[in-house]
C-alpha cells in the first residue's frame, strides 16, 4: 500500500471542498483533496445563490427555520466568505458582481428570472425587469438553447442565428478563445444593426477568458452584453470550478482525481487515514484532520436505498425527515420534498453530531436541513460553511500541535 | 459494464480534448454509454468513428458516477477491429514493436529515410503524418538480461518500454543508474511491446500476444523476489489496468500488485528509510506536463513530489491539458488536425510560464510538445539524475 501523509485531507472538489482547502493551505497547512470525479458545481449556472427567499439575502437567512445550518455561521463570517470568494475570483480573472445586501436577477434559458446574489460579470448586465428590449444572438444547430422560449415570454425580444461551424456548447466556447473566430463573429454582428437595448448570448463566450470576451463584445457593439446560463454542459459552472481549482493549486494544495474513498482507518476518536482505489495497490492517505464536502445525492455524498439513507465515506448517522412516505411530496415540482432535508447534523464546530469522531469537519450540501432548492442557498451556504469548517479545523490542528 | 450508471451530466464531454476540436467525434457520452445501449453482440460493429477517441481516459477521471466511457469505447474499438479488415496504418502502428526493432537495427538508414523529403512523402502516402519530426531510432537499444548488481536487498526488474528502448536508451541507462544509486539491484528482464499500440489500433489478439509474453517473463521475476518498475506511464497503465482488465491475462492481478511507477518506487524507498538521496541544486523553471495516463494510474504525481524536494527547481504543473499525440493516434493523417489543435493549446499555456524545459513522464508527450513548441522536453528522471549528478559517462 502506498502511504501519503498530510495535515488535512479534503474529500470532495466542489465549492465547499475547494474553498476549505484554499483557506487551510493559506494558513500553511499541507492539504490534499481527493475526489471521485468533477463536482456538481460544473453543472451549476455559476451563480452564487445565498438565500433567495427575501430581497435581502441576510434577512432571508434570519428567517430560515432554526435548524438550518446557515445559523451555525455568524453574519460576519458570511460577509467575509462572500468577500473572500469575490477576491479569489477577481484574482483568477473571473470577477463576480453583486452584494450580500441585495439579491439580483439572471435571465434563464426559459426567459424566466432566476434570483441569485453574486453572479459572474458576464451576467451582470442581465435585465432586472421586463422593460429593456433584448436581442438574442444564438448559434446554428445548438441543441441546448432555444431563444423561442425567451421570445414567447418577453416583449421587445428578437433573435439572430450565427453559424459557428460547430454545434455544441463546448466546441463553440472553445472557438471563442480563437482571435480569427472572434473577428468573424464581430463582423457578422456588426451587419445586424441591432436596435435593441441589450444583447444576450447563451453562455458560450469562451472558457478561460469569458469576462474579457463579453467585455470586448460590449465595447465593440456599444451596448451591454450578457450571457444566459444553459443546461449542462454549463460553461459558467465549469469556469467557476476551473478558477477555484486553479486557486487551490496556487496556494499549494494537491488534487487527486478519480480517487473515490473506499475505506477508512480509525483509532479511538480519530480517523487516521482514508484508503482509495488505484490500479494495482490501494492508496492510503494519512492526515490529522478530514474535511467532508461530498455534497448530497447528486454530488455523491449520500445514497438512498428503499429504507435508508447512507453517508458514503465515514458512514456518519444521516438525519432524515421521517419514514420513506415523508421523503417525497406528491407534486414532482414541489419545493417541499422531505428528502431535501436529509444530511448530517453538525455541532457548532462543524463536527458531526452523535458520532465519536473528533477530527472530521463538514461543509456544503452534505449538511442536514439545507433544503437548497427551496431556499436558493447552494453555493452561498457552501462558501459560508467552508469558512466555518476551515476555522474549526485550523483551531483543532493548532491546538493539537 | 457500468453504462447504466450514467446520469448524462456531460462532465465527460467537457473534459474530452478531441471533442473540443473535432466535430466529427460525438464525444465520450454519446460514443460511450449512450451508444452502448444500442450496441448488440449479435450485430456487426458499425461505429468506425470510435477510432477518433484517443484513449486519454480524461472522461473516466472526470466522471462523478464511476462510468468508464473510454473503456466502453476501447471495447468497441476491439470489436470493430476484429470484424473489419485492418487498414495499413492500423496494422503498421499495432506492430510498432517490430517496425521499431527494425528501425533500431538499421538506425542510420532508417533515420535518414524518415527525415528526408522522399521518406516523408512516402510516409504521408500511407497515411502517416509528419508535422513533428519522426523520433530518431537509436542504434544501441537496451541490452536485455543485463544486471546491475549492487548487493542491495531490493531487487528491481525494469520494464523500460519501446520508446526508451528504440529511441532513447540513454534515458533508460540513466534510470538504471538512478535506481543503482538508491542501492537497488536492477535487471532488464526479457520484454516486448506492452501491447497498448495494438489495443489502440483495435487489434486485441496481437495485444494479448504481447501481453502474455511479458506477463510470463515478469511473473517469473516477481516469483524470484523482484519488484517491477516501469518508467513510461502508458506502458504502466496498460500493465496495471488492461492486463487484468480487457486482456484477461491470468497473471495480470499479480503483476499489477507488484508494479511501481519509477518515482513512486523511489518515494517508497525513501519512506522505508532504505534510500536517502541528497538532491543537489537545479536552478531552473520547468513546466511539468502530466501525461493523461499518469493521471489515470491514480497514484498521484510522484515525480512532482520528488522534484519538489530539489532546491532551486521551480515547477509548474499542467494536468488539464492533453498533448494530443496519444502514441500512434496523432501520427495518423486523419487525426493530424486534432492532434495539432490539442497540442497547441497545451503549448500555449506552457509558453506563458517562460519555463526553460518541459518535463513529462511519457515519451510521446515529450515528442509532441517539443516538436510543437521548440522547448526541450525532459523525462523527470533526467532532472533527478541531474540533481544527483548521475551521468551516462563512466
Amino acid at each position: 500500500m502506498s502511504v501519503t501523509e498530510y495535515d488535512v485531507v479534503i474529500i470532495g472538489a466542489g465549492v465547499a471542498g475547494l474553498t476549505t482547502g484554499a483557506l487551510l493551505a493559506e494558513r500553511g497547512f499541507n492539504v490534499a483533496l481527493v475526489t471521485t470525479g468533477e463536482p456538481t458545481a460544473c453543472l451549476s449556472t455559476g451563480c452564487v445563490d445565498v438565500c433567495s427567499c427575501d430581497e435581502n439575502p441576510l434577512t432571508g437567512i434570519k428567517n430560515l427555520p432554526p435548524e438550518h445550518p446557515f445559523h451555525l455561521v455568524d453574519e460576519k463570517t458570511i460577509r467575509q466568505s462572500l468577500n473572500y470568494f469575490q477576491t479569489v475570483m477577481m484574482d483568477m480573472g473571473m470577477p463576480y458582481a453583486g452584494s450580500i445586501e441585495k439579491n439580483r436577477s439572471v435571465v434563464s434559458a426559459l426567459g424566466t428570472f432566476k434570483t441569485s446574489c453574486l453572479v459572474p460579470s458576464t451576467m451582470e448586465a442581465a435585465p432586472q425587469n421586463n422593460t429593456d428590449s433584448i436581442h438574442i444572438v444564438t448559434f446554428k444547430g445548438i441543441k441546448d438553447f432555444y431563444p423561442g422560449y425567451i421570445v414567447s415570454r418577453r416583449k421587445n425580444t428578437n433573435f439572430s442565428v450565427f453559424d459557428a461551424g460547430v454545434y455544441s456548447i463546448m466546441s463553440i466556447a472553445s472557438r471563442f478563445e480563437d482571435k480569427n473566430f472572434f473577428e468573424r463573429f464581430i463582423i457578422w454582428m456588426d451587419k445586424l444593426h441591432i436596435d435593441e437595448d441589450k444583447i444576450a448570448l447563451p453562455a458560450v463566450a469562451g472558457l478561460e477568458s469569458a469576462s474579457e470576451i463579453v467585455n470586448s463584445i460590449a465595447v465593440l457593439m456599444g451596448k451591454p452584453v450578457f450571457e444566459i446560463p444553459t443546461i449542462p454542459p454549463s460553461m459558467p459552472g465549469r469556469r467557476l470550478f476551473d478558477a477555484l481549482k486553479k486557486y487551490f493549486r496556487k496556494k499549494g494544495g494537491a488534487i487527486y482525481w478519480a480517487w473515490p474513498v473506499v475505506g477508512t482507518e480509525k483509532t479511538g476518536k480519530l480517523i487516521e487515514a482514508v484508503t482509495t482505489h488505484s490500479e494495482g495497490r490501494p492508496n492510503s492517505i494519512n492526515a490529522r484532520a478530514f474535511i467532508l464536502g461530498t455534497g448530497s445525492f447528486v454530488g455523491g455524498g449520500l445514497t438512498a436505498t428503499r429504507q435508508d439513507i447512507m453517508e458514503n465515506v465515514f458512514n456518519l448517522p444521516v438525519h432524515i425527515s421521517g419514514p420513506r412516505e415523508t421523503w417525497f411530496d406528491n407534486d414532482y415540482f414541489s419545493l417541499n420534498h422531505g428528502i431535501g432535508r436529509a444530511g448530517i447534523i453538525v455541532d457548532s464546530s462543524m463536527r458531526p453530531a452523535d458520532s465519536p469522531w473528533n477530527n472530521i469537519f463538514l461543509c456544503g450540501g452534505i449538511l442536514a436541513e439545507t433544503e437548497i432548492l427551496k431556499n436558493g442557498c447552494g453555493h452561498g451556504l457552501a462558501l459560508a460553511t467552508a469558512h466555518a469548517a476551515a476555522q474549526s479545523c485550523a483551531e483543532y490542528l493548532s491546538h493539537e500541535l | 459494464m457500468n453504462y447504466e450508471h450514467c446520469i448524462r451530466c456531460t462532465i465527460c464531454v467537457e473534459n474530452c480534448p478531441v471533442f473540443r476540436v473535432n466535430p466529427d467525434f460525438p464525444g465520450p457520452k454519446q460514443a460511450g454509454p449512450d451508444a452502448q445501449r444500442f450496441r448488440s453482440e449479435k450485430e456487426k460493429a458499425q461505429d468506425e468513428w470510435v477510432f477518433l477517441c484517443s484513449q486519454c481516459k480524461r472522461c473516466e477521471m472526470a466522471c462523478p458516477c464511476g462510468v468508464e466511457p473510454a473503456q466502453i469505447i476501447l471495447r468497441e474499438q476491439q470489436r470493430y477491429g476484429k470484424e473489419h479488415p485492418q487498414t495499413a496504418t492500423h496494422l503498421l502502428f499495432a506492430n510498432n514493436y517490430y517496425l521499431s526493432a527494425l528501425g533500431s537495427l538499421t538506425a542510420p538508414l532508417a533515420n535518414k529515410f524518415a527525415s528526408s523529403e522522399t521518406g516523408k512523402n512516402i510516409l504521408r502516402k500511407i497515411g502517416i503524418s509528419t508535422y513533428i519530426p519522426f523520433p530518431k531510432f537509436s542504434f544501441r537499444a537496451m541490452r536485455q538480461g543485463k544486471k546491475n548488481l549492487n548487493k542491495g536487498t531490493k531487487k528491481v526488474a525494469f520494464f523500460y518500454g519501446c520508446f526508451i528502448n528504440f529511441y532513447r536508451p540513454d534515458i533508460g541507462r540513466k534510470i538504471v543508474r538512478l535506481l543503482a544509486a538508491m542501492n537497488v539491484d536492477v535487471v532488464l528482464p526479457p520484454q516486448w511491446c506492452c501491447g497498448l499500440p495494438a489495443l489502440g489500433n483495435g487489434n486485441l489478439a496481437l495485444a494479448k500476444y504481447f501481453a502474455q509474453k511479458n506477463a510470463s517473463s515478469l511473473s517469473d521475476y516477481i516469483d524470484a523476489g523482484y519488484d517491477i518498475v516501469y518508467a513510461c506511464t502508458s506502458c504502466g497503465l496498460c500493465i496495471l489496468h488492461d492486463y487484468p482488465g480487457i486482456m484477461e491475462i491470468p497473471q495480470g492481478k499479480k503483476i499489477a500488485e507488484s508494479s511501481y511507477n519509477l518515482h513512486e518506487y523511489i518515494i517508497k524507498l525513501i519512506n522505508e528509510g532504505y534510500a536517502k538521496p541528497e538532491f543537489g541544486k537545479v536552478r531552473r523553471k520547468i513546466a511539468y506536463h502530466i501525461p493523461c495516463h499518469l493521471r489515470a494510474l491514480k497514484i498521484g504525481y510522484p515525480a512532482q513530489k520528488l522534484m519538489a524536494t530539489i532546491p532551486g527547481l521551480e515547477c509548474e504543473i499542467f494536468d488539464d491539458t492533453c498533448c494530443g499525440l496519444s502514441g500512434s493516434y496523432g501520427f495518423k493523417e486523419n487525426n493530424e488536425f486534432t492532434a495539432i489543435q490539442i497540442g497547441n493549446r497545451a503549448v500555449s499555456l506552457i509558453k506563458k510560464t517562460g519555463a526553460k524545459n518541459i518535463v513529462a513522464d511519457c515519451g510521446s508527450c515529450r515528442m509532441q510538445l517539443e516538436g510543437l513548441s521548440g522547448i526541450t522536453a525532459l523525462d523527470p528522471a533526467e532532472i533527478l539524475c541531474e540533481s544527483l549528478n548521475i551521468t551516462n559517462q563512466k
